[in-house]
């Protein structure tokens, strides 16, 4: 049976450094799958996975047992991510449209490659465009709990918000994907299984 | 009818993170609200909708980390109820089989003990082989691996010193020589021009004798 997080951290705080790549190992790429969907760039999202382990590494001394570690590390990773678009946006004339639209032209800025890169269906497509026109905390949460799974609390816990305010979030979130996909003519055909509580 | 207040719990059935009550909360309102329940069945089909944004191939395949797989309740129970029908079946000596005729099942030990326990003397005799053999090899004690291991760091470290004094000796006579080079051009090329000048000045001094020769015979 493979060891928890929390074992790793505790071996890697006792001096036990290849418990940490076991660590890179297990997370890098649902960290890079996560901030694939909130940057929509591949390398990019490369980079601010491997910045991310970056600061973990030189955190994880530090890191204190009363949280986890999957909490703590989408944190580091969503703080990056946030840095970088705001560094981003800052270079980027934001034209009066997309102002008024309220929605965040990361997605659209990041070239043809960002929507490019998925290679599926026309649905894909969509979602991912409609996702990318949501505000960015809204997109965070949505993202989050549909595509991580993480319960309310590890979402809050992540994003350093309570509980209400990713539940305002997400419920937001998802009206606002309701009203622009449908604007495209989707109006959901495939509805999820209704979860046993 | 206040069904904003209902809105949270309507997440959490949303989601399967509402307990029984939660549950049984949102049933009843949605029982009298036509809208929660159209909401209700609407973020459903969305969900359905999001579930189809696919990820660019290398990262599709990314595996839920075990410390964070959930498996739902009665997935769970069903899991469990199988593994246990399974080592029970295994403990009893149960034999399953899948033929062309179909599954069969034969409870109880199987008959040919004899041959069992033939198998088990010699798995036991090839354990006791490697068990003396491992006897026979030294074990090694960690500090043993760690002296190894420092030693040869400490092997490495010497031969990059020694090797990178050799390079700044190479490195010095080269600029030594180079100096040496530089100087001697040098001194070739004022020579050169204290040529040239003393021969410019004999070349002169011949020219105003003639002059001055010239200007007396006048």
């Amino acid at each position: 049976m493979s060891p928890s997080d929390e074992e790793l951290v505790a071996a890697f705080q006792s001096g036990d450094i290849a418990a940490f790549d076991l660590l890179v190992r297990r997370w890098d790429r649902r960290i890079q799958g996560v901030v694939f969907r909130l940057v929509g760039n591949h390398e990019e999202a490369r980079d601010l996975s491997q910045e991310a382990f970056l600061k973990a590494y030189r955190a994880l001394g530090t890191f204190k047992k009363e949280s986890r570690f999957s909490s703590w590390l989408y944190q580091i990773a969503i703080n990056a991510t946030r840095d970088r678009l705001r560094r981003r946006r800052r270079r980027t004339d934001v034209s009066l449209d997309e102002v008024e639209e309220g929605g965040e032209p990361s997605l659209r800025d990041a070239g043809p490659s960002a929507l490019e890169l998925i290679e599926s269906s026309d649905l894909s497509r969509a979602v991912a465009a409609a996702m990318a026109s949501l505000p960015e905390e809204q997109r965070e949460v949505v993202i989050l709990k549909e595509y991580e799974e993480l319960t309310f609390p590890e979402i809050a816990e992540a994003l350093d918000v309570p509980l209400s305010t990713v539940k305002t979030r997400l419920y937001r979130g998802l009206g606002q994907l309701r009203v622009r996909l449908e604007r495209q003519g989707i109006r959901g055909t495939a509805a999820v299984p209704v979860p046993s509580a | 009818m206040d069904c904003d207040a209902f809105r949270d719990d309507m997440l959490d059935v949303l989601y399967g993170e509402g307990g029984e009550a939660v549950v049984r909360r949102v049933e009843a309102h949605q029982a009298e609200c036509p809208d929660c329940r159209r909401e209700m069945a609407a973020l459903r089909r969305l969900r359905g909708d999001l579930a189809q944004w696919r990820l660019p191939e290398p990262l599709e395949a990314a595996p839920v980390p075990a410390s964070t797989r959930r498996l739902p309740l009665g997935l769970a129970a069903a899991a469990g109820l199988v593994l246990a029908l399974g080592a029970g079946l295994a403990v009893s000596g149960t034999e399953v089989r899948y033929e062309r005729a179909g599954f069969s099942v034969r409870l109880g030990r199987a008959s040919d003990t004899g041959a069992l326990a033939a198998v088990e003397r010699r798995h036991q005799e090839e354990l006791a082989l490697l068990r003396a053999e491992l006897a026979g090899v030294k074990a090694h004690d960690s500090r043993e691996v760690l002296a190894t291991v420092a030693a040869m760091i400490r092997d490495s470290e010497a031969r990059q010193e020694a090797a990178r004094q050799a390079t700044v000796r190479d490195l010095r006579a080269r600029a030594d020589s180079q100096r040496q080079y530089d100087l001697a051009r040098v001194s070739a090329g004022l020579a050169y021009l204290d040529g040239k000048a003393g021969l410019q000045a004999a070349r002169t001094t011949e020219l105003v004798g003639h002059l001055l020769k010239a200007s007396q015979q006048r």
